[in-house]
């Protein structure tokens, strides 16, 4: 007898069934490029296991994908509208029990995991009884919901803690780090490997003819792995050390992290099904929360439509094979590496021999890391970037990033030396960080193909690249750069020019502010307190050590150089004096802390400071002061149209600089303090500390008209 | 019951030696139901009670698990002389639970409704674990939403804001065992304690074990702080963060030695009004001046003896230079520290026994011990007014004054 296929009721599935050997495959192929978790889908899985399990001589069934992934979970769409418990409930109650009915079926169900399962995704294959994927990197697993302020909805608290232990659990969904195939069998997140498809249908045929009635652990009350059982002493202690470590690294920003902890703690000491319910209320009151919106804006719609490059000029073929990069320091050699990695040829210029050597270094480093390639592949990247102190080496060069020390003449010098040498076509790049690509240019001869590619160090984890496209370039020139971006995996954000752009200017006013607010008399440790407790990644002074002190104030230097302004703060005294005391920074061993074990505040700069402890100070107050200098400067960015989407501010600032990802971005939280409070705020502030509070032109003008930056929940 | 409110007497107060709470400790081997039937029994004894004469018997316990479990109170009253005739209630407020049970009893008494009642408090550490009665306390809702730290960190913490140091807590420590020594050589605790005996006559346990007198600041100096590790690694230090923003690194000082030590044992005090007094012939040793209860911040948790001390007082309508001695649980070293650095006391008038740090801190009964110690410590010195208090988890501090007749 053949295969046969059965009717469905519902489109978007699929369902072949074999008499042979009575299994059914239920594949899932949704309208568009993939399956995501909708009411449309719903009626699918229902259809598709209607089917299968009608089918007479049933032995199991196998769940699978007719797309690249599995599925990538829940439609963000409808979670991000919704701002009603009551409606949320619905929606994972009919999930839940949809999924409750593939392992309370008596059938055994396997999950092929031909590709991703994220999210709802993989919590649909938990409610498989085995899953299988290929083996692949490219086959991601696992739960990111905590990235969105939200946690799992359809059960991934209550059933992951079964597969990997309470602790293993808690710190899987609270990093929310998708794992690759090859990592996720061996951490219990998937039970095997398949080299391929059919290898793979074949394992999940050979399960379930082994497992004819197979039935989960939750409703076995089998014991957890890892030894610690729900409801004991030991559980409890456990998680008051979870909770305690989650906050040591969160500050409190975070209440899905912390939400995710209690319903696996929680949730496992019922029964499965009530326990289920704690994960739904804790699940409905997150995802109808402000800073799940905002994170959703933000990091998903926000961040995905980067990642496409959404309404930027696009090209299918970048026509560079050659890359130069100028200046070989910790930037250079990170950029060499992930050219090479993006398969491209590259040259690294330095004029210092120990600077060679340390970017090469860097890129055998890295190359190293890079565990699923092979020895010889590893080799090869490796090999493909040239290090060299003369220019010829350069010559035919068709992309160039300059990296060379933040100065004008230098630049120019560098520029003037290096564009004669190039391929016909060839584009120039600067990854200055505050110069403004206008005046760079004056030492160009092909200013149409001339541009600012702005990386963030180390270059190799921060995911944003600032692209600066002044009038003068061309669309062509910003379409193969944005090209190349995304080649090298990054997300890209297009800005107009002007001193700073926008992330220097953002990034200078916080390290300032934090800076000035010590210099007022405020506490320090409250100051650094008061950032963290906000979300932001790295404290002000924390953060200007490990930029390091002098290089900080190169970059206030040249800001007063380029733009011909003073900027007479106390705050950059205090921070000159911190230098003549010998103090540096981080790489130093010594700069605003102290670096000896444990790191603290350095003592002494208490006597650095000549103020007096303000009367008005506290985390509150200061809290207040970080955002709001923070955000009068972004006004004035905004004023100076140098930004062209407010979304871009949110995205830029989130992955470029550690602003609260808590927050969703300035923008969005500036929407959330309301904009005619903000402005009434910062004219309170400009006239009690300095016109830096100044509300721009943009906030007022918004204020007035009841604007917002996004419209939205 | 009489038209006035009536004056509050304490008339007698007994308790057990206090034994290691570990198994090696004395007092292992014997049940706390029969450390504080034992205890009811000696009680009845020296006072020549009938078994019917008293209304109720309040007990302090805190881990009410397992052999301490089912109102202890009732059941140590049924294995005691007074049988059935003794109701019983067991009340927990941690720490401060067996002077919790005087204030109970004080209450009782003192607004007529009984004329006389037992209170006390019992704690069989050796046999019922701290911590092993579960509870929401100490939990990752309380951790996240509240801060609440273990003990151990709210003690470094306290002696962080404090400006207490190691070298403080360590000296303290010392002349705890000193002044413990000196106490038991003088016989200071001989009129309190009732020896436990077994089921043989034969006496299991005399005397406190558990203090060192050998104990120096120098030997004490090279032990590791026991909660650094816990605050630094695990977390637990950032979470007083909360409401400590001013706090960047928290300084751990406490260790065992400069600690209360983990101990078993029991205590009983006989409270009643002036008129059931006389009913039954009996002689009254002191007077509860005041008692107060205080919520007070719970990450910090162990200040509550000042704010308490302050209210009693303020009830008492006494200053603190008319308490001539008093008695601050030697939960960590930072507590009595604290308290001394607040009021502005030399040691001179705090702890003249020494405290838990040499003695042992047997949760639920230390309170009711403690009032029975400073009683003697006043007779002893013919001096008037002592104030007793506790430092209680959760945040709270309790405190009562009494005052010789």
């Amino acid at each position: 007898m053949a295969t046969e296929t059965l009717p469905v009721s519902a489109p978007g599935v699929t369902v072949t069934f074999d008499p042979e050997d009575g299994v059914a495959v239920v594949t899932l192929a949704l309208p568009g490029k993939v399956n995501k978790i909708n009411p449309a889908f719903g009626a699918a899985l229902a259809a598709g296991l209607d089917a299968a399990f009608g089918a007479k001589g049933l032995k199991g069934v196998i769940l699978a994908s007719g797309h690249k992934d599995f599925c990538v979970g829940a439609d963000i769409d409808v979670v991000y509208a919704s701002r009603d418990p009551k409606e949320i409930l619905a929606v994972v109650g009919q999930l839940n029990a949809g999924y409750r009915r593939i392992e309370t079926s008596g059938k055994p169900v396997v999950a092929a995991l031909t590709g991703s399962a994220l999210g709802g995704g993989y919590e649909l294959a938990l409610a498989c009884h085995h899953r299988i994927a290929l083996d692949s990197p490219k086959v991601l697993v696992g739960l990111p919901e905590v990235n969105l302020g939200l946690i799992p909805g359809a059960g991934g608290t209550q059933r992951l803690p079964y597969l990997l232990g309470l602790q293993e659990a808690v710190q899987h969904i609270a990093q929310a780090q998708p794992v690759r195939a090859p990592k996720a069998v061996k951490a219990g997140l998937i039970d095997a490997l398949a080299p391929d498809r059919d290898a793979l249908f074949a394992a999940a045929r050979a399960w379930i003819a082994a497992n004819p009635s197979p039935k989960q652990p939750w409703d076995t009350r089998t014991p957890l792995p890892g030894g610690v059982q729900p409801g004991t002493e030991a559980a409890r202690t456990l998680a008051v050390g979870a909770a305690a470590f989650l906050f040591s690294k969160t500050a409190g920003c975070y209440p899905a992290a912390e939400a995710a902890l209690r319903c696996v703690f929680e949730g496992t000491r019922l029964s499965f099904e009530r326990g289920l319910e704690i994960e739904s209320r804790a699940f409905a009151k997150l995802a109808t929360s402000d800073q799940a919106k905002d994170m959703i804006r933000t990091l998903w719609f926000g961040k995905n439509a980067a990642d496409k490059q959404e309404g930027l000029p696009q090209t299918a073929d970048a026509r560079f094979t050659k890359v130069a990069i100028l200046g070989a320091g910790m930037m250079g050699g990170g950029l060499a590496f992930l050219a090479t990695k993006a398969g491209l040829e590259v040259v690294v210029r330095d004029i210092r021999e120990e600077a060679l050597q340390a970017a090469r270094a860097r890129v055998e480093e890295q190359a190293g890391k890079l565990r699923h390639l092979s020895a010889q592949e590893r080799a090869e990247l490796v090999g493909r970037v040239t290090f060299t102190l003369d220019l010829e080496p350069l010559r035919g060069a068709d992309l160039v990033i300059e990296a060379v020390v933040e100065n004008l003449k230098v630049k120019h010098q560098v520029i003037r030396e290096v564009e004669p040498l190039l391929a016909e076509g060839a584009v120039f790049a600067s990854n200055t960080s505050a110069i403004p690509i206008t005046r760079l240019a004056e030492a160009a001869v092909n200013k149409d193909r001339f541009i600012g590619l702005h990386f963030f160090s180390p270059v190799e984890k921060m995911p944003l690249l600032e692209v600066i496209q002044p009038g003068f370039t061309s669309e062509d020139t910003l379409a193969r750069c944005l090209s190349f971006g995304r080649a090298i995996g990054k997300t890209c954000v297009v800005v107009n020019d002007g001193y700073g752009f926008f992330t220097t200017r953002l990034f200078a006013a916080y390290l300032l502010e934090g800076c000035q607010l010590v210099a007022e008399g405020h506490d320090p440790v409250l100051v650094e307190w008061a950032a963290r407790s906000l979300g932001m990644v790295m404290s002000p002074l924390k953060v200007f050590d490990e930029v390091t002190l002098t290089l900080g104030m190169h970059a206030f230097t040249t800001r007063e150089a380029v733009l011909g302004e003073k900027l007479d703060l106390a705050g950059l005294e205090l921070v000159r004096a911190v230098v003549a005391a010998g103090r540096t920074g981080k790489a130093a061993g010594a700069g605003f802390y102290d670096y000896e074990h444990p790191r603290r505040i350095w003592p002494g700069l208490k006597d650095l400071v000549k103020a007096e402890t303000p009367a008005e100070t506290g985390v509150a107050h200061l809290q207040r002061r970080l955002m709001l200098a923070q955000l009068a400067e972004l006004g004035r960015v905004l004023d100076d149209g140098v930004l062209r989407k407010a979304i871009d501010a949110d995205v830029g600032a989130i992955l470029g600089l550690g602003f609260a990802p808590n927050t969703g971005g300035p923008l969005s939280w500036a929407d959330r303090q309301g904009l005619p409070q903000l402005v009434a705020e910062m004219d309170t502030m400009a006239a009690r500390y300095g016109a830096r509070y100044a509300p721009s032109a943009t906030y007022r003008k918004m204020a007035a008209e009841g604007a917002r930056f996004h419209e939205g929940p | 019951m009489p038209a006035q409110a009536p004056d509050v007497w304490v008339y007698d107060s007994v308790r057990t030696p206090r034994g290691r709470g570990k198994d090696n400790g004395s007092l292992y081997t014997t049940r706390p139901v029969r450390l504080l039937s034992g205890a009811l029994d000696g009680l009845k004894a020296r006072t020549g009670l009938a078994a019917d004469a008293v209304d109720d018997l309040v007990i302090g316990c805190v881990t009410q698990v397992s052999d301490q479990g089912a109102c202890i109170a009732r059941t140590a009253a049924l294995l005691s002389g007074f049988g059935q005739h003794l109701p019983g209630v067991t009340l927990n407020r941690f720490c401060g639970s067996g002077l919790e049970a005087i204030n109970h009893a004080a209450a009782m008494v003192g607004s007529g409704l009984h004329d006389l009642v037992l209170a006390g408090g019992v704690e069989s550490m050796s046999r019922v674990p701290m911590g092993s009665d579960g509870g929401a306390l100490f939990d990752s809702d309380l951790v996240l939403e509240v801060g609440i730290v273990p003990q151990g960190i709210s003690a470094d913490l306290l002696a962080t804001l404090r400006g207490i140091t190691r070298e403080d807590a360590d000296r303290f420590a010392a002349e705890s065992q000193r002044r413990a020594a000196a106490a038991m050589a003088a016989g200071a605790f001989s009129r309190s304690i009732l020896p436990v005996i077994d089921q043989n006559g034969l006496v299991v346990l005399a005397t406190d074990e558990l203090p060192r007198p050998e104990t120096t600041a120098e030997k004490l100096a090279k032990l590791n702080p026991s909660f650094a590790m816990m605050g630094e690694q695990f977390g637990l230090d950032a979470l007083t963060r909360k409401v400590y923003p001013q706090v960047e690194r928290v300084n751990h000082i406490h260790h065992a030695g400069n600690s209360s030590g983990i101990v078993d044992g029991a205590a009983v005090a006989l409270i009643g009004h002036r008129e059931a007094g006389e009913r039954h012939g009996l002689k009254p040793r002191a007077r509860i001046r005041a008692v107060a209860t205080v919520g007070d911040e719970p990450v910090l948790m162990l200040a509550g003896p000042m704010p308490a001390t302050e209210r009693a007082l303020k009830k008492a309508g006494m200053s603190i230079g008319d308490i001539d001695l008093f008695e601050v649980n030697e939960a960590f070293a930072a507590v009595p520290l604290a308290f001394m650095q607040h009021f502005g006391l030399d040691d001179s008038r705090v702890n003249v026994n020494g405290g838990a740090i040499a003695l042992g801190h047997p949760l639920g009964a230390t309170g009711a011990m403690l009032l029975g110690t400073a009683l003697d410590a006043l007779e002893d010195r013919g001096l008037s007014t002592a104030l007793i208090t506790l430092c209680i988890g959760g945040g709270m501090g309790v405190a009562t004054i009494i005052e010789r007749v």
